[in-house]
């Protein structure tokens, strides 16, 4: 196919000739810098134009869908909020019956996947469906206004979980997604973000090549919720991994098989201090240094249980995934 | 050929004939032996379907709305709270004008929790925007099921098909089966005009703003009503070709100059007319069977109604605080015609309740001795209510 | 709008809305100089040849690169490479190559035979007349040819190149090579006019009166007068005298036990030529201090690092922060300096101050100095425009007066004094020459404001290795073999992909990958601004993020208009 040319092509001729699959195009609702649009634009990239999508109710079916437009340019169907996993076995059982190849992948936000979808979530990935399931987590219900969800991380302010004197944010901890997709024993299961593109899309990808269920949560931030400039999105994303508060791995049958180095682990605060929902631990309050141990001590947790700190520097590590060269040239 | 067997046998049968693709269902008493039946038909290779075991009713809704969306006829199954806890799915399929077919086993809604017979179930669901039928007996469960995915087909609203759990479900009675060429005949392949397909992308499921979103429930008001023709012209189709009629949105039976009626869903016709066979010498009475509760079939209810004096509204379900459901609706009908006849609405059955084949002397002495009713408990037994709670 | 039926939306329809009305701030792509650009003397833009070198199209890359420079085979052997050390990859692991870099392309558009992107003059071209064919004067040359002017080369000396090939030692720089850049800018239309020596053979006025515009390049073949305590021998001879001496005739004094003065390239080199010519001790004593361990306000010896390094390897012994006090003499010839520590020292103001430090003395005994002190322009048929001054006095485009179209550059307009200086002083001199000539007005050449690397986003980046220069061991050395060694083809090309690409496009779709919204575009071609992708500003949001993770700094935020 010809490419596009800046001198000769006008815009709508350029927008059809990009040489990347525009599974989301342009002209959705999305905030200024939404991490979850970038996501949902970047996961229907690698799968391609094959595919029927079952999303759930939330930002991303929100923004894309208000009737009579649609950024979707794929096949998509949204129901309701709970049912985006039991939608897609549906939709899996009917294609096997029609002997089609095309793929089904369910889509929904961490409060349509942690919580009031978890139950169908459960039975998707018990009955090993051929369907991958992707959790956009921005970890709070956004859509609403940014209220808490199981999702939330520890003391992070949502509109149900705020500061005062008796409450320093969410008092709860993030909900351990992964060892509850573990224990499913599905052949793959991954945490990507969009920070690191490449390796989001490569886990799609391989998310969608084996046979049976499989999971990809993309961590998504959202600067309307999480506090900060829509600029700042890929920076903060970035920081997640590489402070160990989000760890980047792959499981297969519910063993790790392959966690992301990081090959300089940089302190929570790092990470923390960038986000207006955290602003309340860098004040001059016990209780605030309490919670930051607190964070720090999660995030090492992490890094000791997942095996994080790397030994050498290596090319897929943190700081070499998402190298960039001349002409572009990228691994996924 | 006609062979006795149970009415959940027979229903899955009716099922398997249709050729769908796709079946979801959560297990719940009275629907579990159509859902083990057609288990079996596939494991014996006798029909060629996806069987989805899903986790709760809330997937089983979900999973075959998927399924019909993506080009396979689904089918599906529940009863009672089964059909509570799908509901806001039912509301989506019909919203988003799926076809599918559903058989309600219809069981009383819990609280108290009943395993029994009442029509609780699906009356609250009428709203949801589906197409709803009720089966006098096990041999119209079979034909109605059939034409129900005709029907759903042809009139991209999904149908839901009533049958009293137990008594009709688990009840023998000799049916005459169809073959798959009949039903072939009847109902071709599926085809869903909107159906995912990558090569036509399009989105379903769409936020609607309130600029447009009365449009889309007059649409979906009008295809209802509209559907009445459709559901009567299956009939007719279907009786062509098997010589069986259920009589359309609603029939009635008995002399042309009764003065009173007796209007009811479901099995209970089937009793009344026992009932008038047992007594002769009670008077003239014209039993109704209304086929039809959604879309509501109101200028056949008028013109069944003409002439009568008393209409006896028999139901099995009610809205506490208010009273009846179907009487209520009949009422409302009835308020548009000249000399509507006196309407005395009951419950009865509720939650299993026998239903002996006096009730029929019973009610037409009740109405004789004690004018109309708006609405009471009929076979209700006081002696088993507290005083503070009569 | 008619609904459809359940409410259903058609691919693409979201193309309709015009999220682009949301923006408060839109990206546009803002092209800044990279750090090497703004500090080349020459005015070569690194980043921009590095670019079409890592695309791997060399030839583009030198054209790129002879667009300021058209020496770059000698430049890149000789130049002090100020790129190098404001490079912003020095501050993630090393900086890139360029020096090297340029060498290669220098040397692999001798062996293909590229042509310079030069026509000759038209009939009827002004006339502009160079005096002096070294550095300055040859660059001048191109960079008028560029300009379609005619040019008459006027050189005293019977071949062009000046101290290249006049003192510039062939170890360093060897003569083949400057043959070939030489040859190759004199066949491209130049009118070259050997063995004319202004004030003997040619005047000043006939070359005003005979030409539009004139540019002075002579050079400063006078040594500085140097100031030390007491007699001198009469045999004293300045470093870069000898230099030539050697250089034209292969002569050299007999000596043994030399002190060189002087701590730059010119006491260096001559260092180095004594040692391979079989002289057993040569010192060099500078108050200037060797490169490595500078104290604060220190000034440090102005010959290349490397340089100074091969020649210690070759045991020349060094002396710096410290000054000769005076001569030893015995019957008229000298037998020691007396040494005395010193310090040159940068001012608050800017000027530089050299102190001594009274009790600091020592002997060296030697049997020769040379001092090696620095030179001043020869004012032999020039001394009315230099008025008793060491070097011209000109502004920054190498203007004596306004509007007089009489310029001077290079060695004689004092300074540094390198190369890669002179390279640029011809440049300006042609373009203010070529304003001058039209009637246009003179615009400033600087580049805008350079990248620092505060601002790049090096989150992108892997280190590298930067691939050094290799140089012949100590035992395999002679004064005829170049000692340091070029990069190959593949090596060039790794060092042009370790560069950062400051301020300009680098195509890693960076941009492209990670917008929201997919309003930036990709084109295979260039867009209008120079780069690979094009803002659809019918639905960017302005959210900024292109602009935070341009690794390059290309992308900036500017308000809506």
């Amino acid at each position: 196919m010809p490419r596009a040319s800046a001198k000769t092509d006008s815009l709508a001729e350029l927008q059809r000739r990009q040489p990347a699959f525009r599974g989301l195009d342009t002209g959705h609702l999305a905030c200024q810098g939404c991490g979850q649009a970038l996501g949902a634009r970047l996961v229907t990239e690698a799968i391609g134009p094959d595919v029927l999508i079952a999303n759930a109710t939330g930002c991303l079916e929100v923004f894309t869908t208000a009737w009579p437009r649609t950024a979707w340019r794929v096949p998509w169907f949204h129901s309701l909020f709970e049912n985006a996993a039991a939608v897609a076995s549906g939709m899996e059982a009917a294609l096997k019956r029609q002997g089609r190849p095309t793929k089904v992948v369910a889509m929904g936000g961490d409060g349509g996947t942690f919580d009031i979808g978890l139950q169908s979530l459960s039975g998707m990935l018990e009955r090993n469906h051929n369907v991958l399931y992707v959790c956009f987590d921005n970890e709070g219900y956004m859509n609403t206004g940014a209220q808490r969800s199981s999702s939330t991380p520890h003391a992070a302010m949502t509109t149900t979980s705020p500061i005062g004197k008796e409450r320093m944010g969410k008092r709860h901890l993030k909900k351990d997604i992964l060892s509850i997709i573990a224990a499913h024993h599905i052949p793959y299961a991954a945490t990507a973000t969009v920070a690191y593109p490449s390796d989001l899309r490569q886990k799609v990808r391989r998310g969608l090549e084996i046979e049976g269920a499989a999971f990809v949560l993309v961590h998504s931030p959202c600067p309307l919720g999480w506090g900060h400039d829509g600029a700042l999105s890929i920076e903060v994303a970035r920081l997640a991994v590489q402070t160990g508060v989000l760890p980047l791995i792959e499981m297969e049958r519910g063993e790790v098989i392959a966690a992301m180095q990081l090959r300089t682990v940089r302190p929570v605060s790092d990470y923390l201090k960038l986000q207006g929902r955290f602003r309340h631990l860098f004040q001059n309050d016990p209780h605030a240094l309490e919670e930051l141990e607190h964070l720090q001590a999660l995030a090492n947790h992490n890094i000791e249980v997942y095996g994080l700190r790397a030994e050498s520097p290596t090319a897929s590590d943190s700081e070499g995934a998402d190298t960039v060269r001349r002409g572009g040239l990228r691994y996924a | 050929m006609r062979e006795a067997i149970e009415g959940s046998a027979a229903i899955a049968q009716a099922v398997a004939f249709c050729r769908p693709q796709v079946i979801a269902a959560y297990p719940i008493t009275p629907q579990t032996h159509i859902v083990e039946n057609l288990a079996k038909f596939i494991a014996e290779g006798r029909l060629s379907a996806e069987l989805v075991s899903v986790e709760s009713e809330f997937s089983a809704a979900s999973a075959v709305l998927g399924a019909a969306v993506s080009g396979s006829r689904a089918y599906t199954a529940s009863s009672a709270q089964g059909i509570l806890l799908m509901t806001e799915v039912l509301y989506n399929i019909a919203g988003l004008r799926i076809p599918l077919v559903l058989t309600c086993a219809n069981r009383a809604v819990g609280a108290p929790v009943s395993a029994w017979n009442d029509q609780q179930d699906s009356m609250a669901v009428r709203d949801a925007g589906w197409i709803q039928l009720y089966c006098a007996d096990n041999q119209e469960a079979v034909d109605t099921t059939i034409q129900a995915f005709r029907i759903a087909e042809r009139t991209e609203l999904p149908v839901m098909v009533c049958v009293d759990g137990y008594a009709l479900t688990h009840t023998l009675e000799p049916i005459e089966l169809p073959t798959q060429e009949l039903v072939d005949s009847f109902l071709p392949p599926y085809h869903f005009a909107r159906s995912l397909d990558p090569r036509n992308p399009i989105s379903i499921g769409n936020l609607v703003t309130p600029e447009y979103y009365t449009e889309a429930r007059y649409v979906h008001h009008r295809a209802l009503e509209r559907a009445a023709d459709e559901i009567v012209a299956a009939d007719r189709a279907w009786a062509e070709i098997c010589g069986r009629e259920c009589g359309g949105l609603l029939a009635f039976e008995g002399p042309n100059d009764a003065r009173v009626g007796i209007l009811t869903l479901g099995s209970v016709f089937g009793t009344l007319a026992d009932a008038r066979e047992e007594y002769p010498g009670i008077p003239r009475v014209k039993l109704i069977k209304l086929r039809a509760m959604r879309p509501f079939p109101i200028v056949a209810i008028q013109r069944a109604c003409h002439g009568l004096d008393d209409l006896i509204v028999l139901e099995r379900a009610l809205s506490p605080g208010a009273g009846g459901i179907v009487g209520a609706e009949v009422r409302a009908a009835l308020s548009e015609i000249p000399t509507p006849p006196r309407v005395h609405n009951f419950a009865v059955g509720l939650g299993g309740r026998d239903m002996p084949l006096s009730i029929l002397p019973r009610l037409l002495e009740t109405i004789r001795t004690s004018g109309p009713t708006r609405f009471n408990f009929f076979d209700l037994e006081l002696n088993k209510v507290a005083e503070e709670d009569r | 709008m008619i609904l459809t039926r359940g409410s259903f939306a058609r691919a693409g329809s979201s193309l309709e809305f015009n999220t682009g009305d949301w923006r408060v701030k839109r990206p546009v792509h803002v092209h800044r100089a990279a750090p090497c650009h703004g500090v080349c003397p020459a005015g070569e833009d690194p980043q921009a040849y590095l670019a079409r070198l890592a695309g791997g199209d060399p030839r583009a890359a030198w054209q790129m690169l002879v667009k300021a420079n058209p020496l770059p085979a000698i430049t890149g052997r000789v130049c002090h490479h100020p790129c190098e050390w404001h490079c912003n990859r020095a501050r993630f692991d090393s900086s890139v190559a360029i020096h090297s870099v340029e060498r290669f392309l220098g040397d692999l558009a001798i062996e293909k035979g590229w042509e310079y992107p030069v026509r000759k003059p038209q009939p009827g071209a002004p006339q502009v007349a160079i005096v002096g064919a070294g550095p300055a004067g040859l660059s001048a040359a191109y960079h008028l040819l560029m300009r379609g002017c005619g040019v008459t080369l006027i050189e005293a000396q019977p071949v062009a190149g000046g101290l290249l090939r006049e003192a510039i030692p062939p170890y360093r720089l060897p003569r083949g090579i400057v043959q070939s850049e030489v040859d190759r800018l004199l066949t491209a239309g130049i009118k070259f006019l050997p063995n004319q020596r202004l004030g003997r053979d040619v005047s000043i006025e006939e070359l005003r009166s005979d030409f539009r515009a004139l540019f002075l390049a002579p050079g400063s073949e006078k040594g500085r007068e140097w100031n030390v305590d007491g007699v001198v021998p009469i045999d004293l001879r300045s470093g870069l005298e000898l230099l030539k001496e050697w250089a034209s005739h292969g002569n050299l004094p007999s000596l043994t036990r030399v002190a060189i003065i002087g701590g730059g390239n010119t006491a260096i080199d001559l260092a180095r030529v004594l040692r391979f010519t079989g002289v057993p001790e040569v010192h060099v004593i500078t108050f200037q201090t060797m490169p490595g361990d500078v104290q604060a306000r220190e000034s440090v010896m102005s010959a290349l690092p490397r340089q100074i390094e091969q020649a210690i390897e070759e045991k020349v012994i060094i002396h710096d922060r410290r000054g000769v006090r005076r001569l030893i003499l015995r019957a008229g010839r000298v037998v020691g300096v007396e040494m005395v520590q010193m310090k040159e020292i940068t001012l608050d103001d800017g000027r530089h101050e050299v102190l001594s430090f009274e009790g600091t003395e020592s002997v060296l005994h030697v049997d020769h100095v040379i001092p090696a002190i620095g030179q001043e322009v020869n004012p032999t048929g020039m001394e009315s425009l230099l008025d008793q001054r060491p070097f011209f006095a000109t502004d920054s485009w190498g203007r004596l007066h306004d509007d007089s179209g009489v310029l001077a550059g290079g060695d004689a307009r004092g300074g540094w004094g390198t190369v890669s200086g002179a390279i640029g002083d011809g440049r300006r001199a042609a373009i203010a020459i070529d304003s001058y000539l039209k009637g246009n007005p003179l615009q400033a050449d600087t580049p805008a404001a350079p990248i620092t690397f505060a601002e790049l986003n090096i989150n992108y980046f892997e280190h590298v290795p930067r691939t050094e220069i290799a140089a012949l061991s100590v035992e395999c050395r002679t004064v005829e073999t170049e000692v340091e060694s070029g990069l190959n083809s593949a090596q060039a090309t790794a060092e042009g992909n370790r560069c950062f690409s400051c301020g300009e496009c680098m195509a890693c779709d960076n941009c492209w990958t990670l917008c929201p919204d997919n309003a930036v575009l990709k084109t295979t071609d260039h867009a209008s601004d120079g780069s690979h992708y094009i803002f659809d500003y019918d639905h960017c949001k302005g959210c900024g993020l292109c602009a935070h993770e341009c690794p390059a700094r290309y992308i900036a935020m500017v308000d809506e208009p």
